[in-house]
């Protein structure tokens, strides 16, 4: 064997991973250590706006030439998510005024999505992948459905609203209280669900993209002194299955990628669908 | 001893979402047989469930890192 190939490839990974996750962190552009309190543009702000100019310009594309049956194929394709907005998030869930919300509804829905798949690229960042961005989507929905709320029942109905009808006189204030702790809870859940999944989703990618490449790492050093090939190409044999898994997964996270952008736009529909009407 | 710790905290922590997921994924599958035409809804609740209860599994997943700092 090989005296560089005298480690084992399982005995490399964890030092691997701890910079795999040093490189998932927050990240100055610029190559200065990044400080909660600096006001710079950082990896992921950077991956953000390329995908709102990449949304932009998809967008721009699909609804140029605006045709009662679109030949478009992008045309199509957004067009089918946008209907998916409105009648499977918005009216579903929010009633017949659902269409109202809509522009709203699919802001979030697009955005979030665009971030998701743009992360899935080598080398990409979703912007959705730090708690930065994700708590300021959902304090954006959380804003918004206490106005809508605030507009549709007035003041002093949306503020009783939290309490339901029929509960005897003492109990009514504890549920008050506890319905609008879990109302504030909002931003948090909304916020930790959408980070948490991409998060994990691109730790558990790189783990296996890792593992890969250490297991192919003796063979590539073997053919190249000519040493030992037989035995380092026995050795490099599970990387094909890790190989394997990591594909399944990467199906798996691009559906992740759907899934989540639905959950938080389907969420919100709830919530502004609660907040709009009275109970 | 860092590994044994993570260990325990994914499985203990993915233990109860499981159980939960399997539990919504048998009901939705269930409830799609005996009604096929509301396979749509369902579905729409089966995901919101499976959202609900995933992020509780990813939460144990992503907290045992943070407060590890390292694998």
């Amino acid at each position: 064997m090989e005296p560089t190939a005298a480690k084992a490839p399982l005995d490399l990974l964890p030092e691997k991973v701890n910079e795999l996750l040093g490189f998932l962190g927050t990240q100055n552009v610029n190559g200065k250590p990044y400080a909660a309190t600096d006001f710079v543009l950082t990896n992921y702000i950077f991956f953000l706006f390329i995908s709102i100019v990449l949304l932009s310009i998809v967008i721009f594309i699909a609804v140029r030439k605006l045709e009662m049956v679109p030949k478009n194929k992008l045309s199509n394709a957004v067009e089918a998510l946008a209907e998916f907005v409105r009648n499977d998030i918005a009216v579903a869930m929010i009633g017949h005024d659902g269409a109202k919300y809509f522009p709203f509804l699919a802001t979030m829905f697009f955005f979030i999505l665009m971030n998701n798949l743009l992360g899935l690229i080598p080398g990409c960042k979703p912007g959705t992948g730090t708690m930065g961005v994700t708590v300021a989507l959902s304090t954006t929905v959380f804003i918004f459905f206490n106005a809508v709320g605030f507009k549709n029942q007035g003041l002093w109905g949306y503020i009783k609203s939290f309490s339901p009808k029929g509960v005897p006189f003492p109990i009514n204030l504890i549920v008050w209280a506890i319905e609008v702790f879990s109302a504030i809870l909002r931003i948090f859940t909304l916020a930790v669900r959408l980070f948490a999944n991409m998060y994990a989703g691109h730790i558990i990618l790189g783990i296996f993209a890792i593992l890969t490449a250490l297991f192919t790492e003796p063979l590539i050093v073997a053919i190249e002194t000519h040493q030992g090939i037989g035995a380092a190409f026995v050795g490099a044999l599970p990387s094909i299955g890790w190989l394997l898994l990591m594909t399944a997964l990467y199906a798996l996270e691009f559906l992740v990628a759907f899934v989540q952008a639905y959950v938080f736009t389907i969420l919100s529909a709830v919530y502004i669908g609660a907040a709009a009407h009275e109970h | 001893m860092n590994f044994i710790g993570f260990g325990l905290l994914y499985g203990l922590a993915v233990t109860a979402p499981a159980l939960t997921i399997g539990i919504v994924g048998g009901k939705a599958a269930e409830s799609t047989a005996r009604q096929p035409e509301m396979a749509g809804r369902i579905f729409t609740v089966f995901i919101l469930a499976a959202a609900f209860v995933e992020a509780l599994a990813l939460l144990g997943f992503v907290l045992g890192i943070m407060v590890v700092g390292k694998l």
